[in-house]
């Protein structure tokens, strides 16, 4: 592709942005920006110029009056993430108090109250058990030798009924009683030290509290379209999340009529996390499609041909939460993912995992945020990645070596103080070396051959920051069109944009020009007005439904003959998927007061009120019907546990799990031995390796030289019975010791947080795929807290190749053995499972770091650019704090 | 009481802004102006102290709604932006600019140039950096129409003089307009940015005069000054200059070898690859290899059947004379794990065979001899092309099969 001859002046400076930011709500209007001489002269003498942005695009107009649905709601009612006033303080009496000052208090205390009520066995239990002689609940008085030991516990309930029928009274004291029991126990009744529980809990509180104010989980979207591969058949592949818990991938055929309409049942997925993204490419005619959850990482292969199977391909497993997955468009089968703990993966389904870069680190300041995005560019064996501060591309073949900067938050960019970056996207199908960034308040176009400075700059005035990118692009000549959507406010808006030159001059690239007006599209929750109303709570209920933010979105550009027109598909957090379709107008002068001023003026709703009017609206009126009626069959159903749902057992494990083992293999036979000898002798098992091998040097273990930890004491004591004893010599140990202990455990889990409730692996519903969610489970579930995060790969070996090992990460035996699977083969009950691992743990070495890529012709594989001269890689450079940023 | 009329007075300005915004976004332009017209109200208690005050947003609003509007015209136009530029001191500089720019891109230049003008005697108070920026902006746009001002009686002189008859007066206007346009031009490209057309101009005006020291200076610094961008075109723009220049082999090459270095993808690489197969040197035919394959790494050449055609060539020589296949090797172990998957697919040996024959032939030649005769792309299109009886096709077979041995060298 050829590099426009001249580009729009701008000013270049380095440095940290100048400009004073905000959200501004018109920022983007009225702006030409820049001119630049192109384009037909009007008249030969003179010299005719062309706009940065004000030029004139194609016309797009919906062709209905709000988004319909594609699909039926899902059997089961959906369950709504968390409202602002499920964790806020909304007492009447604080809101006075914090009226004027910004900011939300969190409802702590309710919360911690909820888990003692509902978690009383992991809130007291070992010391209920103990103290339970020593509380009396009845009603008669205690007579003497028992009172010297026992307390009336009925008393203090009462205390505690009455302060709650006084909660809200601002002269409430606490009942002495109270206080003084609460005194007396506060240390040592909790399972789990009170402060540290707090500390926990809170946290917890403020990470729900940041989800909701933004979720960057979903960034990317969890929607995508497989167009058909001739263009021929109207029949495409959506590709989404459904089910109660967002858990389950379906593979949908949709016929694109005047409504996209679904053929037959959709290839289902039991996918064992919620689906936060799905990323598809097209290579060579087949599509891949990469499915991120938290822990988990899957790729699908898609066959072009239309009613071929997808195939699960591979699955990695990773200990932290992974925020990036895309798939390559080069090369088949090749993905990068990124870790929150700042590490990047070219995975390749032949050759596995490779290391591109660890660093916790924002690249250019220091910014807090976890969050980590990675793409491919132009050039295949490039990639970029991207965290909040900026965008760097490094090669594959020498990741140390070879990088320079794509993009910064500064001034070289002409960014605002506070803006950050919160979707990168490689527009290859637009332009081959062309990148899109959005941050909160714009949307910049980059090329590779131009680094840092943004080839077009605009500022999207978008409620909340677009998460969801989509572009189209268009024939030569014509402009490409690019879809922004916010996940919140649903916000859906098209911008279009032109590489080339439209006129008669043989199309030779010019510099990028915004084109047209953005507009903006119906969102999900826009079509409500349009519906008739409901019964109050059904009308709440649909409200709240309709207006759930936004996870994902697609589109597709349709065209047969002259008519063109655009599918839009968004997807919901409840799982809805909506579509609405806008047709193309030929380029004319602008009409005269159009239709749709007054088509869609608040108020009227011509989806309803006159669908006899076009074949058209009476399909949508009908759809909406069947939808409604759908809707409310699933909410009718009474929910079967009125407080909180919970997954039964059964569904964390699958049949074949359940059944047990055929037989033990013989080293599960001899380790169960060793386990079984251990506990008879009351020792520990140092290392999980068979005898038969000689054991390594001990590693510096983390524990000091005095005695058995205190965790293998106590669980031995625990399968030894005697555990009272056990208690009453410990008891005099310190409580500080006890909360060092479990705060150095929760630093170590801290960052591994999550839906920890749906078991630990990818399994599916479709019986091919059993071997697949076995392996995952029997896996490497790595216990290494001390090193840094690694990810361990599985694979299904396709039949008849040989299965494939990652080479960076093969299973040590002893992590084998800690695997839930191979733990509940040895009897041991599930509650005590993760005590074990996490003990064992102690003693399980790291694995070894994956080798470095021979680095030997490192200087010929570079991508060759003045800014790697720059930012030479192998200094570790110190951030800049956030002063000016 | 007064505080809570200013709240509801500010409550009610942003409900205002939202239904223009709406209003905006599904281009109902008659309802934002109808709405801007209640906006401008705003303007009375303007007590904010956000980043964009209201007087900005009318003026960004009202510029965007008399941009689209069926009834709007030029006249009201400017006369909308004379107001604007009334409205804040702060901003006048950016309204000066928006405005000629709008005059611009339609056709009307002399009403842009007399803006320009006025905006450049403009003077208040102390300028802010930004305003600087903008200053110098507007008298570097009043130097490029001053350039097409001059280029323009150039013309004249030029068709004139082929008459045989020189008019003085056109020519004491051209010098004129030469050098307010010199003085401008200079200006802004001191300055770290993109300024393609201001230097593309400049360079032009210097050279008609013969000041190649001073074209060749500035042209150096526009394309090596490390605080500019690393611009593609300054390198281009300096590489034209020296070829109009008849400068030598060497120069040029070594010109091209820093855009090599800076963006390996650019389509000079063709000229650069061409240049370098002739050159003697062994050395620099070895370059020319690594450019061409570095090039074809891009996903932008996939399809470029002319720098297939150049590495074909090469490696065809190469293959002949039996000399340096270790190059060929060199450069082929970076890249055997992913060029057969990226360029030799079965998938893309149909699609190349279907869209376009000779890129497929080109292709098939360097597949044929960097994996083999028995690899899917080259064997595919042989067969193809055998069986559509195309000679060229039948040489390429036999030519590949003849020099297979050299296939296991290069893999070995």
């Amino acid at each position: 592709m050829e590099f426009p001859a001249a580009l729009f002046p701008s000013y270049f400076g380095a440095g940290p942005p100048r400009e004073e930011g905000g959200p501004a709500p018109v920022a983007g209007w009225g702006e030409h920006g820049q001119v630049l001489e192109g384009g037909p002269g009007r008249r030969q003498a003179q010299p005719a110029f062309v706009p940065r942005r004000g030029a004139t695009g194609e016309r797009w107009e919906a062709a209905d009056a709000a988004a319909v649905p594609v699909l039926l709601p899902s059997a089961g009612c959906w369950i709504p993430s968390p409202a602002p006033q499920d964790i806020l303080y909304r007492s009447g009496l604080c809101k006075k108090l914090r009226a004027g000052k910004s900011g939300a208090t969190l409802d702590f205390a309710r919360q911690l109250g909820h888990f003692f009520v509902d978690h009383p066995e992991d809130a007291f239990g070992s010391l209920g058990q103990l103290l339970h002689k020593n509380f009396y609940l009845g009603n008669s008085k205690l007579k003497r030798p028992a009172r010297s030991s026992t307390i009336r516990m009925t008393a203090l309930v009462e205390d505690i009924d009455r302060l709650e029928a006084r909660r809200g009274c601002p002269r409430q004291h606490l009942a002495s009683r109270l206080r003084w029991f609460s005194h007396l126990c506060r240390d040592w009744l909790f399972e789990v030290p009170l402060g540290l529980l707090a500390d926990c809990l809170h946290e917890e509180l403020m990470q729900q509290w940041s989800d909701l104010l933004f979720d960057d989980s979903l960034t990317g979207g969890a929607l995508a379209w497989l167009p058909p591969e001739d263009g021929r058949t109207p029949v495409g592949r959506l590709v989404h999340p459904g089910g109660q818990a967002m858990n389950h991938l379906y593979f949908q055929d949709v016929v694109l009529e005047e409504l996209p309409r679904a053929r037959g049942s959709p290839a289902e997925f039991e996918l064992s996390g919620r689906i936060r993204q799905v990323a598809a490419a097209r290579v060579d005619g087949e599509d891949f499609v990469g499915v991120r959850s938290d822990y988990h990482c899957g790729v699908w292969r898609v066959p072009g041909r239309t009613g071929a199977a997808p195939a699960p391909l591979q699955v990695i497993r990773t200990d932290v939460p992974a925020s990036c997955l895309t798939v390559s468009p080069h090369l088949p089968g090749e993905l990068s993912v990124c870790t929150q703990s700042g590490t990047v993966y070219l995975w390749s389904v032949e050759t596995g995992l490779q290391q591109l870069r660890h660093d916790p680190q924002t690249m250019f300041f220091r910014d807090h945020s976890p969050w980590r995005w990675s793409d491919f560019t132009a050039h295949p064996r490039v990639l970029s990645c991207a965290d909040r501060t900026g965008l760097q591309c490094l090669d594959a073949r020498a990741p140390k070596k070879c990088h320079f900067d794509l993009f910064k938050v500064g001034e070289e960019a002409g960014c605002q103080q506070g803006e950050r970056v919160v979707l990168p996207m490689y527009l290859g199908r637009a332009h081959p070396s062309q990148y899109l960034v959005t941050t909160q308040f714009s949307v910049y176009v980059l090329d590779e051959r131009l680094p840092l400075v943004p080839v077009l700059k605009w500022a999207h005035m978008m409620k909340a920051p677009p998460l969801f990118a989509h572009v189209m692009p268009g024939n030569p000549g014509r402009s490409h069109q690019v879809l922004l959507g916010a996940s919140r406010t649903q916000e859906l808006l098209l911008l279009q944009y032109r590489g080339k030159r439209s006129s008669s001059r043989g199309g030779s690239q010019s510099a990028c020009q915004l084109a047209g007006t953005p507009q903006k599209l119906h969102s999900i929750a826009g079509c409500l007005q349009h519906l008739p109303t409901q019964l109050p709570h059904r009308q709440h209920l649909l409200q709240q439904r309709l207006a759930a933010p936004a996870a994902g979105l697609a589109a597709t550009l349709q065209e047969d003959g002259l008519h063109k027109s655009m599918l839009v598909f968004q997807l919901s957090e409840a799982g809805d998927v909506f579509c609405q379709r806008l047709t193309h107008k030929a380029a004319q002068p602008p009409a005269p007061p159009s239709r749709d001023e007054d088509t869609t003026a608040p108020g009227s709703s011509p989806l309803f009120e006159a669908p006899a009017s076009s074949p058209q609206g009476l399909a949508a009126a009908l759809r909406y019907r069947r939808w409604l009626r759908a809707f409310s069959r699933a909410c009718r159903e009474p929910p079967r546990h009125t407080w909180h749902p919970s997954l039964s057992q059964r569904r964390l494990f699958t049949r074949r799990d359940l059944e047990g083992p055929a037989g033990p293999s013989s080293l599960q036979r001899q380790m169960r031995q060793r386990l079984h000898q251990a506990m008879r002798e009351g020792g520990r098992i140092q290392r999980w390796e068979p005898l038969a091998v000689q054991p390594p040097p001990l590693p510096q273990t983390l524990e000091p030289a005095e005695g058995p930890d205190p965790l293998s004491a106590r669980l031995t004591a625990a399968w030894g019975g005697d555990w009272e004893q056990w208690w009453e010599e410990r008891s005099s140990f310190s409580v500080a010791q006890r909360q060092r202990a479990l705060r150095e455990r929760r630093r170590r889990q801290k960052r591994a947080r999550g839906c920890r409730s749906l078991s630990a692996s990818f399994t599916s519903s479709l019986t091919y795929q059993s071997e697949l969610s076995e392996l995952s489970d029997a896996g490497t579930s790595l216990l290494s807290p001390g090193c840094p995060p690694i990810l361990s790969q599985e694979s299904s070996p396709p039949a008849g190749s040989p299965a494939i090992r990652s080479p960076p990460a093969s299973p040590a035996p002893d992590e084998a053995l800690l695997s839930s699977q191979s733990l509940r083969c040895r009897g041991i009950p599930k509650e005590r499972r993760k005590t074990l691992r996490d003990y064992l743990s102690v003693w399980a070495e790291g694995p070894p770091e994956p080798p470095e890529p021979p680095g030997s012709q490192a200087s010929q594989l570079c991508i060759p650019s003045s800014q790697s001269q720059l930012s030479s890689a192998s200094q570790p450079r110190r951030k800049r704090p956030r002063m000016g940023f | 009481s007064s505080h809570e009329h200013k709240l509801n007075f500010r409550k009610s300005k942003e409900a205002c802004l939202n239904y223009i915004q709406d209003a905006l976004l599904q281009k109902q332009w008659k309802r934002a102006a109808e709405f801007l017209t209640c906006y401008v109200e705003s303007l009375e208690k303007d007590y904010s102290r956000e980043h964009i005050g209201p007087s900005e947003m009318i003026w960004r609003i009202g510029t965007e709604i008399l941009w689209h509007h069926s009834q709007s015209s030029m006249k009201e136009f400017n006369c909308f932006m004379e107001q604007m530029k009334t409205l804040g001191v702060k901003r006048y500089l950016k309204v000066c600019l928006e405005h000629v720019f709008h005059l611009l891109c339609n056709g009307q230049i002399d009403e842009a140039y007399q803006n320009l003008s006025l905006a450049e005697s403009w003077r208040f108070g102390e300028q802010t950096a930004i305003q600087d920026k903008e200053m110098k902006l507007v008298e570097a746009y009043r130097g490029l129409l001053d350039y097409y001002s001059w280029s323009k009686q150039k013309n004249i002189l030029l068709e004139h003089g082929e008459d045989g008859f020189s008019d003085l007066a056109v020519e004491q206007e051209m010098h004129s307009y030469f050098r307010k346009a010199a003085v401008n031009l200079k200006e802004i490209i001191k300055i770290p940015g993109v300024w393609d057309v201001f230097v593309k101009c400049y360079v032009d005006l210097l050279e008609f005069y013969g000041d190649h020291n001073e074209a060749r200076q500035v042209l150096n610094e526009y394309a090596y000054n490390s605080k500019f961008p690393a611009n593609p075109n300054a390198h281009v723009y300096l590489y034209q200059f020296l070829k109009r220049q008849g400068e030598s082999k060497k120069s040029l090459i070594s010109a091209l070898k820093i855009l090599h270095d800076i963006v390996p993808s650019h389509e000079l690489m063709i000229d650069f690859n061409t240049m370098l197969q002739k050159s003697k040197k062994r050395k620099k035919r070895r370059l020319g290899l690594e450019v061409i394959f570095a090039a074809l790494d891009y996903a932008g050449w996939k399809e470029n059947e002319k720098g297939w055609s150049c590495l074909a060539r090469q490696v065809k020589q190469i293959v002949i004379s039996e000399k340096h296949l270790d190059w060929i090797k060199q450069e082929w172990n970076s890249r055997k794990d992913w060029w057969p998957a990226f360029h030799f697919s079965r998938y893309l040996a149909k699609r190349n065979w279907q869209e376009n024959k000779s890129l497929s032939y080109e292709k098939a030649l360097v597949a044929g001899i960097l994996l083999g005769k028995d690899c899917k792309y080259f064997k595919h299109i042989s067969h193809q092309g055998c069986k559509a009886q195309l000679k060229r096709f039948r040489m390429l077979k036999k030519f590949v099969n003849r020099h297979n041995p050299v296939y296991l060298r290069i893999s070995g």
